[in-house]
């Protein structure tokens, strides 16, 4: 038995490879670079047959910056999701006819085929409990609940139409972060970072804030990754204890202990690499590298005392609580440090009448009070350093309220409060390309639905998605047998009214 | 120690390999070889194939109009008989579909320019060849029977162990390359133990293995024989079980909470129990298949049988305020339906839920046929988790339970039954009663009218928490006695409810006297009441119990009339004789206090009465044989009690009366329901079989059930069962499947890297292994192509960064689970302890916020638990555990056929500052510094420990120097130590296998 190749078998092998090669090519649509990026790149082509827009981040690190497929006016975004659902009838949505129906019985054609979270039977209708009057030079109505918002109008794009349809809590939640109603799918936050990757590398790209004492029902599949890889989910960090998970060295390792430890960890890992050759493990050396990075970075941008002290009593911060007000004022400091995607969560606004905290004549003028300021002076703060230029801010919940007072369970309630609401609820923009001052859509004389341009979800996903840079249709990911989408599979569209160049 | 035996080994290794090259080459060279090689692979004939030619055509460029979802002029390629309007066979010159796009024509160039170019010119040409060729038309691949494929011939035996071996080389040496020489025994020993246990080998282990090798010295069979039997041992440890079912949870989507609402706790882990025990008994998968998707349906069915069934119960469910108990109960049923495809048969089908399958050939019709499987299941969303088992706590019990367990349902079927009769129109003489008026109080509103003949009240509007009703009605005349009243309640709308049911009932107290003019009240004592169902959730008797808000219920929707009667105590005499003018009236309060979720008050809606007086009713339901059956049904039910028990939810169908019927819903939604289905599968699939071996259609027989289709997916005629599951082995093992696709062997995953392969494994894992999976493992991790070394080679890194080749062995990131209990291992501070309730190890501060309750308890540092292996972690869907999250576990909404590996600085900051890694590295240290006395035999210890493996110079030298920097800096020993082991913790080395 021949050991060594002949000339002539080595020709003939050459000639097999070179020939064979593109079928081998053709049959395993396996990615052609290496590591992460070849991963990422097989998956997303099996059983693409249209493939649209698909990142292409550097092969070390899948948080690479991108740019957008298309212009894009907005790089990162605020997110401010009041959890439980403000009424948009104490805050923006002014209808006079409202306050001339209170008490009396809902007509039946605002009940037939609806359906209900509490609602049981017939309700009575139930008028603003706040007054409301015009602000700005755009005109626009605000209750008094919202005095310091209602400065800034001019800068507020509204949507008075936003509808959804689900009316729990969990799954209006997920419809709104994720396009889907159960949990398991990637949230905004990740499709963006996903798609656009992190300016900052020492900073997750993708970070997420909470107040109001409590996590969102559905916890942390708010901000999940779903289906996409989970390099892409979202980052709690904190105002309290560890900013980031695990960011602190454990007692008795000094940073320059933590160097030489990484500096040894380098030198085998690049032994490892001579050995195996995989180049997941030359990853791994810059991970962490970028982790001690984190290290500093992340305690440094999370701790608001370096604030002046007129920026703090600007946003009414303090440092060391968790609250509403801190986490605007880290919004502003994350996305000045390019952080992508700031999202925060402030629990408390599901107003029902059932208890004193879930009411609108106490609960409610305690989250208004609590968010109110905290969100003008973000918006101050953001225009003052130029930052609203390609910044956008969002304030909203899952869905509205009912022009109907609640009756759960058949009775009258203790408090006042209003029902879930699916049909029309209010959210406002601010901030790079959309137009200020503004309002879209119109809702029926009480509120309860939207008369005229209805914004699904979808399509203010979708019209999100635009002003960073991509075409809903073509960020797209394969899983389940479908190039699954943000905007999901109903017909969507772009709201392109509330857009500035439009 | 280790050296003598790793410098030796490779030389022994090398006669394989070099004869691998050696016959690489001479196969190239060949004819006779190289045409078996060919045979071997389809795609070198030349008549055009219609999945690998034709179909993909058809996805790319047409099927977005002409598909599954658009059907635009009526033409679609996903079936021959639609797409036969534009394809004329063996005449491509007659055809349309040639004509539209090959024309010049802007407006019939197909497809549309706003679409997409033009189809080039090879593929015009494919087309055009194979309608000339007759336009053959095949299911996508996956859908044909595999068959098993010749054993190629390779020239080479030595190199080949296995017969999987064959179709891997055959393969390489089409492509011109030559396998990777053998890993080194201790890297094969690594990857195997973390293969088939999931964890390290330990140091003794290590040495064990060594030494076997050594004493085989040169012998090969003596070697193979050390190799084969350290797989008996790996194969033979508990570990094993636990390790599988970790894989088998990610696709069955296991979690210890309900998902949505509060996500509360939910009691299922000893389902998980059950999936390691299955893997460690090494229960052929056709069994766990049948067992997990119809276990309630076996004749007697065991504990654990029963318990297997939870696998459907792993659904989300919702409990939050105001939620729709239906809507969320479809939720769960079409996630069964779509798990079951999804991970049995890598079909993706959760888009047929809104219209036909875009690329596969499945109706969206069809679609509702699986779900008719499983729309009957009494389970409906509910928050006690309604059906439960009460599982033993100790499986030695099982026995005696399920014993009593059948004693007790046989009993409440034969007393329900007997009962019934008594009750029956044809016994009891039902006079209705027709004179009647309704009370409601709170807001409820009431009313009564003659409905189809029936004097019916019925509620309208508001239902209010807690109304009670009161019926008072005219004792039919000719009545003498009253021995029996039948109360039928039933939804507002009789007609849709079947399909859209409508809120229920509890009966939470009734109560009734008689109102005879010019008398007092007299109250009646009633005795039992007797529902319609042989087991229902809710006792119907504590209707009667003041203490109970329980009682007769249609708990919480309600589909069909429900009938419940109340049996007096003893016969009351109705006495007219004082006033004849004036009626004699019975009275009956039914209070209900029961609402669902909080919002939803479960009150009745409609509903009338009848009497019965049939003197001796009463006597008939104190019969002797009722009697005593009633007797040993409370002796078994006590008995049962006695049996320490968890509860579990299961499965179990409806009864036939009140089962469910399943429509398609328009477009997805389950409010607008269209056509009714019954239980069937695609046609595109084989069909049925019955038990008696025929085809199960819908009108011969019985109609199939859940065991039909668990049998037909678990048989050897189910062209998919076998290749996914043997893929999804190969994946865990290779890093990547045949099908890299785990997810969709349909038209629109990818296609196997090795067909042939693929089927040979399938085909034989059904035949000779009897869908053994132990038998599976062990051929594959004996084989050559397990056994080769992972090292990439510079010109194959590149051309082929995946090893879809497999021309060198699997190198890649652990998963979350084996991360963690890789370190756990190494510091020795596992706790090896089988099953049980899920444990709460070290997590970060702030992170653990349930929304309501749930508190994470700590198990202290001297707690065994706080060390277990990561497959009994607390796993609550809306706070993964932050370790697993971090390290690409799913958080187990749904079936994860496969998990992507990222790799972030979370990860890192995981690894080096988490607890569990810090007390890791810590007690790896105080291991390292107790085991030698030497530093360097120390550290060269604790790297052995966690690499299996010695370290070479400059390994043990870096180790030294860390070592020694930090005793420069004034560390004691111990903490210096510790600093080396947080370095050993977080090598690329301990997080690949």
């Amino acid at each position: 038995m021949s050991q060594r190749e002949t000339l002539a078998q080595s020709v003939v092998r050459q000639s097999l490879e070179n020939t064979t090669r593109r079928n081998f090519l053709n049959q395993c649509v396996s990615g052609m670079s290496a590591g992460m990026g070849g991963l990422y790149l097989a998956s997303q082509m099996a059983g693409s047959a249209q493939a649209g827009f698909q990142p292409q981040h550097a092969a070390t690190d899948p948080l690479s910056p991108l740019s957008p497929p298309q212009p894009a006016k907005v790089k990162r975004v605020i997110y401010l999701h009041m959890v439980g659902a403000p009424s948009q009838l104490e805050l923006f949505d002014y209808k006079p006819d409202l306050n001339a129906l209170d008490g009396k019985e809902c007509p039946q054609s605002f009940l037939e085929g609806k359906r209900f979270a509490f609602i049981n039977g017939t309700p009575r209708m139930l008028g603003h409990q706040y007054q409301f009057s015009q602000h700005g030079d755009c005109g626009a109505w605000v209750s008094e609940m919202m005095p310091h918002t209602a400065e800034c109008v001019d800068q507020l794009c509204f949507i008075k139409t936003m509808q959804t349809d689900q009316f729990n809590h969990g799954p209006a939640q997920l419809l709104c972060h994720t396009g889907a109603t159960v949990m398991g799918s990637p949230s905004i936050g990740s499709w963006v970072t996903w798609g656009l990757g992190t300016e900052n590398s020492d900073l997750p790209g993708f970070i997420v804030l909470l107040s109001g004492g409590r996590l969102p029902r559905v916890g942390k599949a708010l901000w999940s990754s779903g289906f996409l890889p989970s390099v892409y989910q979202g980052v709690q960090c904190r105002s309290q204890g560890d900013p980031v998970l695990n960011v602190t060295n454990p007692p008795g390792v000094s940073r320059s202990r933590r160097r030489q430890q990484l500096d040894t960890l380098d030198t085998l890992n690049r032994e490892s690499y001579e050995q195996y050759g995989d180049p997941e493990t030359l990853t791994r050396i810059a991970q962490y590298e970028m982790a001690f990075r984190m290290q500093v970075a992340a305690p440094d941008v999370m701790d608001i005392r370096k604030e002046s002290a007129e920026t703090l009593a600007a946003y009414g911060a303090e440092p060391g609580k968790e609250s509403f007000a801190n986490n605007c004022l880290l919004a502003r400091r994350l996305v000045e440090q390019d952080v992508r995607f700031v999202q925060l969560f402030d629990w408390g606004w599901d107003t029902h009448g059932s208890s004193k905290g879930e009411s609108l004549n106490h609960g409610f003028r305690d989250k208004c009070k609590q968010t109110d300021q905290p969100v003008a002076a973000l918006l101050k703060d953001l225009r003052q350093r130029g930052l609203l230029e390609d910044t956008l801010v969002i304030w909203g919940g899952e869905f509205g309220r009912t022009p109907m007072r609640e009756n759960r369970g058949g009775g009258t309630m203790a408090y006042m409060g209003r029902d879930h609401s699916p049909d029309a609820f209010t959210i406002w923009m601010a901030g790079a390309g959309v137009k200020p001052g503004f309002t879209y859509g119109e809702t029926d004389p009480v509120g309860y639905t939207a008369t005229t341009n209805p914004v699904q979800l979808r399509d203010l996903h979708a019209t999100l998605l635009h002003l960073l840079g991509f075409d809903y249709q073509q960020l797209t990911y394969p899983f389940k047998g479908l190039d699954q989408k943000l905007t999901g599979v109903k017909p969507t569209r772009l709201v392109k009214d509330i857009l500035l160049d439009s | 120690m280790f050296d003598s035996i790793i410098s030796r080994y490779p030389f022994i290794a090398l006669i394989w390999w070099a004869a691998a090259i050696a016959s690489t080459v001479v196969a190239a060279e060949s004819p006779a070889d190289a045409g078996a090689a060919a045979a071997a692979d389809s795609s070198l004939t030349t008549a055009v194939e219609f999945a690998t030619d034709i179909q993909p055509i058809f996805n790319e460029h047409c099927v977005a109009c002409h598909g599954g979802v658009k059907q635009a002029a009526d033409v679609s390629f996903i079936h021959r008989d639609a797409a036969l309007a534009v394809i004329e066979p063996g005449a491509p010159e007659d055809s349309l579909l040639i004509d539209r796009i090959t024309s010049d024509d802007e407006y019939e160039i197909m497809p549309p320019a706003e679409h997409g170019s033009p189809l080039a010119a090879e593929e015009v040409e494919v087309l055009t060849r194979w309608i000339a060729e007759g336009a053959q038309w095949q299911q996508p691949w996956s859908y044909e029977q595999p068959s098993a494929p010749e054993i190629p011939e390779t020239g080479n035996d030595d190199w080949c162990r296995s017969p999987l071996d064959r179709f891997v080389l055959a393969r390489l040496q089409r492509e011109g390359v030559s396998p990777a020489p053998p890993a080194q025994p201790l890297q094969w020993l690594r990857r195997a133990t973390f293969d088939l246990t999931g964890l390290p080998p330990t140091a003794a282990e290590v040495s064990a293995f060594s030494a076997d090798l050594e004493r085989a010295c040169d012998d090969q069979a003596k070697q193979e024989r050390v190799y084969a039997e350290t797989i008996e041992r790996l194969l033979a440890s508990p570990q094993y079980g636990e390790r599988w079912a970790s894989v088998w949870l990610d696709q069955i989507r296991y979690a210890d909470s309900k998902g949505l609402g509060l996500d509360g706790r939910r009691n299922i882990w000893k389902y998980r129990d059950w999936v390691i025990d299955a893997y460690n008994d090494d229960m052929p998968f056709d069994e766990f298949t049948i067992r997990q998707l119809a276990g309630d349906l076996l004749e007697q069915p065991t504990i654990d049988d029963l318990v297997a069934t939870a696998s459907n119960r792993l659904t989300q469910s919702n409990d939050e305020g105001g939620t729709d108990d239906e809507e969320f109960r479809i939720a769960a049923v079409l996630d069964r339906v779509s798990t079951v495809w999804q991970t049995w048969q890598g079909i993706t089908i959760g888009c047929v839920q809104c219209h036909s399958h875009p690329y596969d050939p499945i109706s969206h019709e069809e679609f509702y046929q699986s779900v008719a499987f499983f729309n009957n299941t009494a389970d409906s969303d509910l928050g006690e988790e309604y059906p439960i088992l009460r599982v033993p706590l100790e499986s030695k019990n099982n026995d005696a339970a399920v014993n009593l367990d059948r004693e007790i349902r046989s009993l409440e079927e034969s007393i329900w039954r007997r009962e019934r009769d008594v009750v029956s129109d044809k016994n009891a003489h039902w006079r209705p009663i027709t004179e009647l008026r309704a009370e409601a109080d709170k807001q409820t509103d009431i009313d009564v009218e003659i409905r189809d003949g029936t004097t019916e009240f019925f509620t309208t509007d508001t239902l209010s928490n807690g109304t009670t009703i009161t019926l008072t009605g005219e004792i039919p005349a000719g009545v003498e006695e009253l021995t029996a009243i039948r109360l039928t309640l039933a939804p507002r709308n009789l007609e849709t409810a079947k399909a859209d049911s409508e809120w229920g009932f509890v009966l939470s107290q009734i109560k009734a006297s008689l109102l005879v003019p010019g008398e007092d009240v007299v109250h009646v004592l009633l005795d039992r009441v007797i529902g319609d169902e042989a087991h229902p959730f809710k006792d119907p008797d504590q209707s009667l119990n003041e203490k109970s808000r329980d009682g007769f219920a249609a708990y919480t929707r309600i589909h069909y009339p429900r009938t419940a009667v109340l049996v007096l105590d003893k016969p009351l005499a109705i006495n007219r004789a004082s006033n004849l003018d004036e009626p004699v009236e019975l009275k009956i309060e039914l209070k209900h206090s029961v609402n669902a979720l909080g919002a939803f008050a479960l009150v009745s809606r409609r509903g009338s009465l009848a009497v019965s007086d049939v003197a001796d009713l009463q006597a008939q339901l104190g019969g002797e044989a009722l009697v005593d059956q009633r007797e040993r049904l409370a002796k078994a039910e006590s008995q049962r009690k006695e049996i320490a028990s968890t509860k579990v939810p299961i499965m179990r169908e409806r009864p036939e009366h009140l089962s469910r019927p399943t429509h398609v819903f328009i477009r997805g939604l389950f409010l607008t329901k269209a056509d009714r289905v019954e239980p069937g599968v695609p046609a595109s699939m084989p069909p049925l079989v019955s038990a008696g071996g025929e085809n199960a259609d819908a009108s011969a027989g019985s109609p199939p059930t859940r065991l039909t289709l668990a049998k037909w997916i678990a048989s050897d005629n189910n062209p998919f069962t076998a290749r996914v599951a043997v893929n999804r082995v190969w994946a865990r093992l290779f890093g990547i499947g045949i099908v890299a696709t785990e997810e969709d062997f349909g038209s629109s995953g990818e296609r196997p890297s090795h067909p042939q392969l693929l089927d040979h494994l399938a085909t034989r894992f059904q035949g000779e292994q009897s869908w053994s999976q132990k038998e599976l493992l062990r051929s594959i991790v004996l084989s050559s192509t397990y056994r080769q070394d992972a090292a990439s080679r510079p010109g194959l890194k590149a051309r082929d960064p995946e090893n879809r080749l497999l021309a060198r062995g699997p190198r890649f990131r652990l998963p979350a689970e084996m991360v963690r209990d890789a370190a756990l291992a190494a510091s020795g501070l596992l706790t090896e302890k089988l099953h049980g309730p899920p444990v709460q190890p070290p997590i970060p501060a702030g992170i653990w916020k349930p929304f309501a309750g749930d508190p994470w308890k700590t198990p202290g540092t001297d707690d065994p638990d706080r060390y277990r292996r990561s497959i009994y972690t607390y796993t609550k869907r809306s706070i993964p555990y932050p370790m697993f999250a971090a390290f690409d576990a799913p958080s187990r909404e749904f079936c994860t056929p496969r998990r992507l590996r990222s790799n972030t600085p979370l990860q890192a900051l995981t690894t080096l500052n988490d607890t569990t890694f810090v007390e890791c590295a810590e007690a790896l240290a105080s291991r390292m510094l107790n085991e030698h006395d030497e530093v360097g035999d120390q550290l060269r210890f604790g790297w052995i420990t966690v690499a299996t493996r010695d370290p070479n110079t400059a390994e043990l030298a870096a180790l030294k120097s860390l070592y020694q920097t930090c005793l420069d800096d004034g560390d004691p020993p111990d903490d210096a130590m510790q600093a080396v082991a947080a370095v050993l913790l977080n090598l690329d080395e301990i997080m690949s296998k």
